[in-house]
């Protein structure tokens, strides 16, 4: 059995333990209601308690949507994070905090960062298992974006090909990120600075223009402008990293004597295990060399107990409101005594009045989760929107298997403990309940 | 259904209520099969208690209440509920229906808890026990719509449709205007007596007196033969 369990695709185990999940309910289900045309009571009962019926739905619905969209937003959240950090195998720089580096490297979060010199650079990038390793320079912005020097081979490599235009290939050309509101032959000044501090007008007249665009990244990257890092330097009055006999070529080679230093040095390997290897050699008292999807995973093992904590209250939240919604029940069939009476005084069997009550509940049981289930979605695409509106990291909000299997797990459980208000609607005494 | 009339014998039969109160008494007591028999008494007497009683809604504390071969006395309420879906039909004091339901649909409400084989008899024969009330032709109203007097025929058909043996009705004309009322107890014991049912029928209408073929009082719990019987 779990030989071809694990066997199966990803995609029908996930099936097999929803079904599994729902096993329980569907048995019962098919057990209570066999032999029984319980509908048209059914029905009637629903018409006749309907705004009863629409507050348990919806309590249910609302805690099924807690616990799903909790989930939901945070897997999105954890995956988008990763996505975003995809392309940025391997970061080498001074040493110091990682998630500091990683957050300034990767999430272009502003941060002062200690700079990697010249000759360390030129280490790295003369390396024989480096395939691409490029320089990064921060400061500057236009509006909200921020402006970081970079290679044109990084910015290749970053978005997978340009979406229009061409790579730069002088000091004063950009690359705009897809979400920035510059086309292809705009110019702008950069400001120094981010944000409010930025001062404008601090590097003269000097601007660039825009000559290509980055397709959709997901990624901080998308808000960003991408300049020749010898223009970050230039406009700062740094030696923009080509000695005296530089042919105006921009981008590297760069000379170690004319090398201004950089925050990070973003490496590609020549392969997964030239990465590790690299990332060995480059652990020195000098430099720190990590891997971002390593650094995330770390977090979000960090986030993980966070998880754990909010899973167990989004069940403790449920359960609470499963307990309310069956005190409820009791109290509904209560409500319901004298019809119920009526059947059994009629010569209906105990079990048809059973299957009634029970039906009754899990038609709300089953409604609240169908509505939680949609509600859960539609609100983690809301935060999702919300969070990439701020962050620029693309969280995608869909319904994952998780969810499916919290609220088939929630509906059986809660459809297993309607059996008890419905037992008790079996045992109350008929001629009382009759005379009301 | 077995439809056939079914003779009653009760003997030593005692009920009591809520804190051992003594509701009824009933030494001895024979009803032939297919007659109509009408109880009366006062209110309070035990009339409904009775009735209940030999419905086997409520479990006597002693004695035996034999239908046919069976005594319902000391079966388990399952049993008695079987019984009863099977051999009997009941009448209730207030028309009790349910509202949301059709005409059609509360007349053969058994329809719904009995076995596949039967359902499709039920519903054709609470059809025509409708068409035989004046009520065929009604649609999917619901049962809400219907004034007093109509509840209390549907509630008459549901009794019929299973085509009991047995019809046991609680003053079934007390909620009704006179012509109703008269019309009903007329249609009782017809629809009684042309198929050979056996009827008892706790009333105080005159319309249904005139009819019975016997008369039984209660009072005070105590069965008393009436002389006018
Ligand atoms: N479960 C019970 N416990 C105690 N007393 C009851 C119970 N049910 C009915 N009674 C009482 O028993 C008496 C007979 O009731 P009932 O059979 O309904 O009278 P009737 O139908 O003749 O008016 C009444 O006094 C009623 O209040
Ligand atoms: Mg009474």
């Amino acid at each position: 059995m779990d030989e071809i369990y694990h066997a199966l695709p990803n995609w029908a185990q996930d099936v097999l333990v929803t079904l599994g999940l729902l096993t329980p309910l569907l048995v019962v289900g098919l057990i209570v209601l066999r032999g029984f045309h319980v509908g048209p009571l059914l029905l009637g009962l629903l018409r006749r308690q309907v705004w009863i019926s629409a507050v348990f739905t919806a309590l249910i619905a609302v805690s099924v949507a807690l616990g799903t969209g909790l989930i939901a937003q945070e897997r999105g959240l954890r995956q988008g994070t990763a996505r975003a950090a995809d392309k940025f195998d391997l970061v080498i720089a001074a040493p110091g905090s990682e998630i500091t580096a990683m957050l300034a490297a990767v999430y272009l979060q502003p941060s002062d960062l200690p700079l990697l010199d010249g000759a360390t650079y030129a280490e790295i990038a003369a390396h024989p298992r480096v395939s691409l390793v490029a320089p990064l320079g921060f400061g500057d912005s236009w509006r909200d974006a921020p402006v970081v020097g970079t290679t044109a081979g990084f910015v290749d490599h970053l978005s997978e090909g340009l979406a229009a235009g061409r790579p730069f290939t002088a000091e004063d050309e950009a690359i705009a990120g897809a979400r920035v509101a510059l086309e292809i032959g705009d110019s702008f000044a950069p400001a120094h600075g981010v944000g409010d501090a930025a001062e404008h007008g601090a590097h003269g007249d000097f601007a660039y223009r825009v000559v290509g665009k980055m397709p959709m990244t997901g990624s901080p990257w998308d808000r960003a402008l991408m300049v020749p890092i010898e223009s970050v330097w230039s406009v700062h009055g740094l030696a923009n990293g080509h000695g005296p006999d530089w042919d105006g070529d921009i981008g590297p080679p760069f000379s170690p004597a004319h090398f201004p230093g950089t925050p990070a040095a973003l490496v590609r390997a020549e392969s997964l295990g030239a990465t590790y290897s690299l990332q060995a050699e480059f652990s020195t008292a000098q430099t720190m060399a990590f891997f971002p999807g390593s650094v995330l995973a770390r977090l979000h093992a960090l986030m993980g107990d966070i998880r754990q904590v909010m899973s167990v209250l989004a069940v403790i939240t449920q359960v609470l409101v499963t307990a309310g919604v069956l005190a409820g029940l009791m109290m509904l069939t209560r409500l319901l005594a004298r019809r119920l009476a009526l059947l059994r005084a009629l010569g209906a069997p105990r079990r048809f009045v059973f299957a009634l009550t029970w039906s009754y509940a899990a038609t709300l049981i089953l409604t609240g989760a169908a509505i939680g289930l949609l509600l859960g979605i539609a609100a983690s695409f809301a935060i999702a929107a919300a969070i990439t509106a701020r962050t620029d990291i693309v969280v995608a909000a869909t319904l994952g298997w998780p969810e499916i299997h919290l609220v088939a797990g929630f509906v059986s459980l809660t459809g297993l403990l309607a059996l008890l208000p419905a037992y008790l609607t079996m045992t109350r005494p008929v001629i009382t309940d009759l005379r009301g | 259904m077995t439809g056939h009339a079914q003779k009653l014998e009760v003997s030593s039969l005692t009920v009591t209520g809520d804190g051992g109160r003594r509701l009824l008494c009933v030494d001895s007591l024979t009803i032939a099969a297919g007659s109509a028999v009408v109880v009366r008494g006062p209110s309070g007497a035990g009339k409904s208690t009775f009735l209940y009683a030999l419905a086997g809604m409520i479990a006597p504390e002693t004695g035996q209440i034999r239908w046919g071969e069976t005594d319902i006395a000391p079966l388990p309420e399952p049993a008695r509920a079987a019984f009863r879906r099977r051999n009997m039909g009941f009448v209730f004091q207030e028309h009790l229906v349910f509202e949301e339901l059709s005409a059609p649909e509360n007349a053969a409400i058994a329809a719904l808890y009995s076995g596949r084989a039967d359902r499709g008899r039920i519903r054709d024969r609470a059809a025509a026990e409708l068409a035989r009330l004046g009520l065929d032709g009604v649609g999917t109203r619901r049962s809400d719509t219907f004034s007093g007097g109509e509840r209390q025929r549907i509630a008459v058909a549901r009794a019929l449709a299973g085509g009991p043996g047995i019809i046991l009705a609680d003053e079934p004309t007390a909620s009704l205007d006179r012509d109703n009322a008269d019309r009903l107890a007329r249609d009782l014991v017809t629809l009684a007596r042309t198929e050979g049912r056996t009827l008892i029928a706790v009333s105080h209408d005159p319309a249904l007196h005139e009819r019975a073929d016997r008369l039984i009082d209660i009072v005070d719990g105590r069965l008393l033969e009436a002389a006018d019987g």
